[in-house]
């Protein structure tokens, strides 16, 4: 319901926003004057919400409502920037810059949409819920868990069967990050094959050792569970690293861009 | 560099009576003259501990106050730390619970000392760069002890005592009377608005004193003197909380006040069986917790709660269910009083009640109970319809999710106490972390939990305070520093009176206290002058009891995932965990 009466409010507002520009398009000859101060103002509400969240002890509505305000003014400047830019590409550098990075914000936003509203699912499908942080120390406790397991006391280091299994097809998987394309895919073919391997390395081992190897299996899921939140948990962190940097480049050009038609427009009389 | 040096607190380093609103200190003769008079003349001193004796029980934790006539001494709501015996004069109790007695407006309820806006917006250049800086000045000091404010200079009053007496319901106690014992020891808010009628002296108990007392008194004869009180002065009002006793004639009413059963389960002192719950979740709901009316059992009246919480659970399979909690006001086995009554067989229970931790209740007898429900039907006095539905609601789900295995982790690890639970929707969380910065900035750059606690469904808990119907973390507290904040019921800590002996924090279940080391602010640890060992505060949430707009974590979370929900609230709980 709530979605309903936000959509129909976009196209209000968009379609008057339209009518608006046309009536005064009839008036005037220019109306990129009205819809630019309209999108400038629309951007520094959107670029506001990142000072909002630095003061969130201030009673100044919550986070959430500030959000969905967000994403309706980010699909309204989406509305008016397509009216101000006639839906050309700019000729002059400044503005072909401005234009790039406006739709680099825009579709920044977007897809931060998308992510935000279905990695928390992902994130609650496969593995522990590991502060992003600890994912580090995690990952370090498995591969010692590990390393135990291969190199046992008993064993000579080279040219047993589970060290020189680890050294093959273990100790990168162990070492950091890994299979993050896969992970985005949904994919778990690298687990498959991992698995096929240490079926193929059975037969070559005595019984101690097929234990052992089970248990480095289980150690194999608990990791690649772990690099699964850690690809997720890191694409939305970085998402921000993106995002907000390029919202205050654009402000800075949008600014620059504003005194410099100004500047013409005074000039021109 | 030498270290800043104090030395450390401990229990009565600062006495009751040398807090602000005290009379005077309370000297060895006062404690004498007390000890002569009822009802500490009928408490054997032998009975207690050489290092804690009943006199100086007496000289510690409690003290004389003085009060004005319309004084103000308990507000009805507030949340009460202490009891008062009535030393001379007269003092009136506003009556009927539940009805506008008394406004708000006239009780001049206070408020906080809320951060302005200038002292808010501040915080983003003034907070530490180091953690938990404390001012040397602000951390318990016996100097600062010596200094207490005149006894009046905060008082609330009653302008027009008798326009008061003339438009409102109100009983007198005379000298020699107790009251508050009873939300002091039950750690529940205040029944009732007491306030002064002329003037009078009473003599105040802090409830670690009470709790002291009722341990060591061998001949009961102060827990028999305090039942008595409730049986008297309170008993009657709590029951007309329900519509059951609404109408309840005058003399039936005497009669069930005379003949009530008082009964208490658990342990007061000890926060065993809640980590016993939670750390042994097998026994959870069946052997753990003290059996209040068994399914099947015929009932021997109807339970109401008085503090506390219980389970309601049924028989599944071979283990049990859980399918509600009792919070307190509610009541348990009128359903099958009532079947008994048409059908004139009796009725087994359908469910069993059992009890969560420290339960207070009290038992109706059930040919009492019969008798009402006759005469409540005859004269269709109550409004049927209203008990019917508040019945069939206590009965059975109190509280309503749709997940019965949802609701039976929340009873089974103990939620349910939480009068604000912080609970994380995981499939709305980003984990974008805006909740664990909004609370560090509204503390000192010190955030007061992590985003990290068990997950029940897609629910996280994180191990932040719950501010716990019965705050178990208040019990062991020797200062009285961990307390319930008197405007809004939150469990803050007083950093100025924490001796840091981490009490709260092992007693906490939750594992919600944190014990820190406390710094200057260049960032040194603060040392004990004697011992040289570092200072340790007890820290959690405090609700942001001191910032504006509430709690920052969940007004700071930009995806709807966090919410504080008070689990006695059955629509908020239904609203939060029913999505
Ligand atoms: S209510 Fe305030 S103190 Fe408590 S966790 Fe939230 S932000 Fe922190
Ligand atoms: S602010 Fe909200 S979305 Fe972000 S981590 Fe906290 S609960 Fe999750």
């Amino acid at each position: 319901m709530q979605q309903r009466i936000t959509f129909l409010l976009f196209t209000v507002i968009s379609l008057l926003i339209f009518a608006g520009c046309y009536l005064f398009s009839i008036t005037l000859s220019k109306t990129s004057f009205a819809s630019g101060t309209i999108l400038l103002l629309c951007l520094l509400f959107l670029a506001s919400y990142q000072l909002r969240k630095k003061i969130s002890f201030l009673p100044l509505g919550s986070s959430a409502a500030w959000l969905r305000f967000h994403i309706f003014i980010g699909f309204l400047s989406f509305v008016v920037f397509a009216i101000h830019t006639r839906l050309q590409i700019p000729n002059g550098l400044l503005e072909f810059i401005l234009f790039l990075t406006y739709y680099t914000v825009f579709l920044s936003g977007v897809v931060g949409l998308f992510l935000s509203r279905t990695i928390p699912y992902r994130l609650l499908s496969r593995g522990e819920e590991v502060l992003f942080e600890r994912i580090p120390v995690h990952r370090r406790k498995i591969h010692d868990r590990v390393k135990t397991l291969v190199f046992d006391d008993a064993q000579p280091e080279q040219g047993a069967a589970l060290p020189d299994f680890y050294h093959k097809h273990l100790q990168d998987f162990f070492e950091g990050p890994r299979h993050q394309i896969s992970h985005i895919l949904h994919s778990k073919r690298h687990l498959h094959q991992l698995k096929q391997k240490i079926s193929a390395q059975e037969p070559f081992l005595d019984e101690q050792e097929q234990v052992r190897l089970q248990q480095i299996a289980e150690q194999i899921q608990l990791k690649d569970d772990l690099d699964y939140q850690y690809i997720f948990q890191a694409i939305i962190k970085l998402w921000l690293f993106v995002h907000v940097p390029l919202t205050y480049s654009l402000i800075i050009f949008a600014f620059y861009h504003a005194l410099a038609a100004c500047a013409f427009a005074s000039t021109s009389g | 560099m030498s270290e800043p040096s104090i030395s450390r607190p401990r229990r009565w380093d600062k006495p009751f009576s040398l807090e602000p609103g005290s009379e005077e200190e309370m000297t060895d003769a006062d404690v004498e003259i007390l000890l002569k008079k009822p009802p500490f003349s009928q408490i054997d001193p032998a009975g207690f501990k050489r290092s804690l004796p009943l006199h100086d029980i007496i000289k510690n934790d409690a003290r004389v106050v003085g009060f004005d006539d319309g004084d103000i001494v308990v507000r009805r709501g507030d949340w009460g730390n202490s009891a008062f015996f009535i030393l001379s004069g007269n003092v009136r109790v506003g009556l009927e619970r539940g009805k506008p007695t008394l406004p708000d407006e006239i009780l001049g309820r206070r408020h906080h000392k809320v951060k302005n806006l200038w002292e808010s917006f501040s915080q983003l250049w003034r907070n530490h760069s180091v953690p938990e800086v404390r001012k040397l000045d602000s951390v318990f000091s016996k100097s600062e002890l010596k200094t207490r404010h005149a006894h009046n200079s905060t008082r609330i009053y009653l302008q027009e005592v008798s326009a008061v007496l003339d438009k409102y319901h109100t009983a007198r106690l005379e000298t020699g009377h107790w009251f508050g014992e009873l939300a002091a020891l039950g750690r529940t808010s205040r029944v009732a608005t007491v306030f002064s009628e002329g003037v009078s002296q009473l003599l105040e108990i802090r409830w670690q004193g009470i709790r002291d007392i009722l341990r060591h008194d061998q001949n009961g004869k102060l827990k028999q003197y305090i039942e008595d009180a409730f049986r008297e002065r309170a008993l009657a009002a709590f029951l007309r909380t329900t519509p059951l006793f609404h109408d309840c004639q005058p003399e039936l009413m005497q009669r069930i006040v005379d003949q009530v059963e008082f009964h208490t389960f658990g342990n007061y002192d000890s926060p065993k069986p809640f980590k016993d719950l939670i750390e042994n979740q097998d026994h959870a709901t069946e052997g753990g917790e003290p059996v209040i009316i068994r399914e099947g059992d015929y009932p021997s009246g109807i339970v109401m709660i008085r503090s506390g919480l219980a389970r309601i659970s049924q028989r599944h399979y071979n283990g049990r269910r859980t399918i509600g909690y009792l919070s307190p006001g509610q009541i348990f086995g009128l359903d099958e009083i009532r079947a008994e009554v048409q059908s004139l067989t009796p009725v087994g229970c359908r469910t069993q009640l059992s009890a969560i931790g420290h339960l207070n209740a009290v038992l109706v007898p059930t040919p009492l109970v019969e008798e009402l429900l006759k005469q409540n039907d005859s004269t269709g006095a109550a409004d049927l319809h209203e008990v019917k539905t508040h019945v069939s609601d206590s009965g059975s789900h109190s509280v309503k999710i749709n997940d019965d295995t949802l609701l039976s982790q929340l009873v089974d690890q103990n939620f349910v106490q939480g009068t604000s639970l912080m609970v994380i929707d995981l499939e709305r969380c980003t984990r974008c972390d805006d909740c664990v910065r909004a609370c560090s900035t509204a503390h000192d750059n010190n955030p007061r939990f992590i985003r990290h606690g068990p997950i029940l469904n897609q629910y996280m808990i994180p191990n932040s305070c719950l501010h716990c119907v019965d705050p178990i973390c208040m019990i062991e507290c020797p200062t009285g520093a961990i307390f319930r904040d008197f405007a809004q019921g939150d469990i803050i800590i007083n950093e100025q009176t924490c001796i840091g002996c981490a009490q709260c924090a092992s007693n906490c279940p939750f594992d919600a206290i944190r014990m820190v080391d406390i710094r200057d602010s260049k960032g040194n640890i603060i040392v004990d002058s004697k011992t040289r060992s570092p200072l340790t505060q007890a820290t959690k949430c405090d609700l942001c009891i001191d910032q504006r707009g509430g709690p920052a974590c969940e007004r700071a979370c930009p995806h709807d995932a966090l919410f504080r929900v008070d689990m006695q609230d059955a629509s908020q709980v239904g609203e939060v965990f029913s999505r």
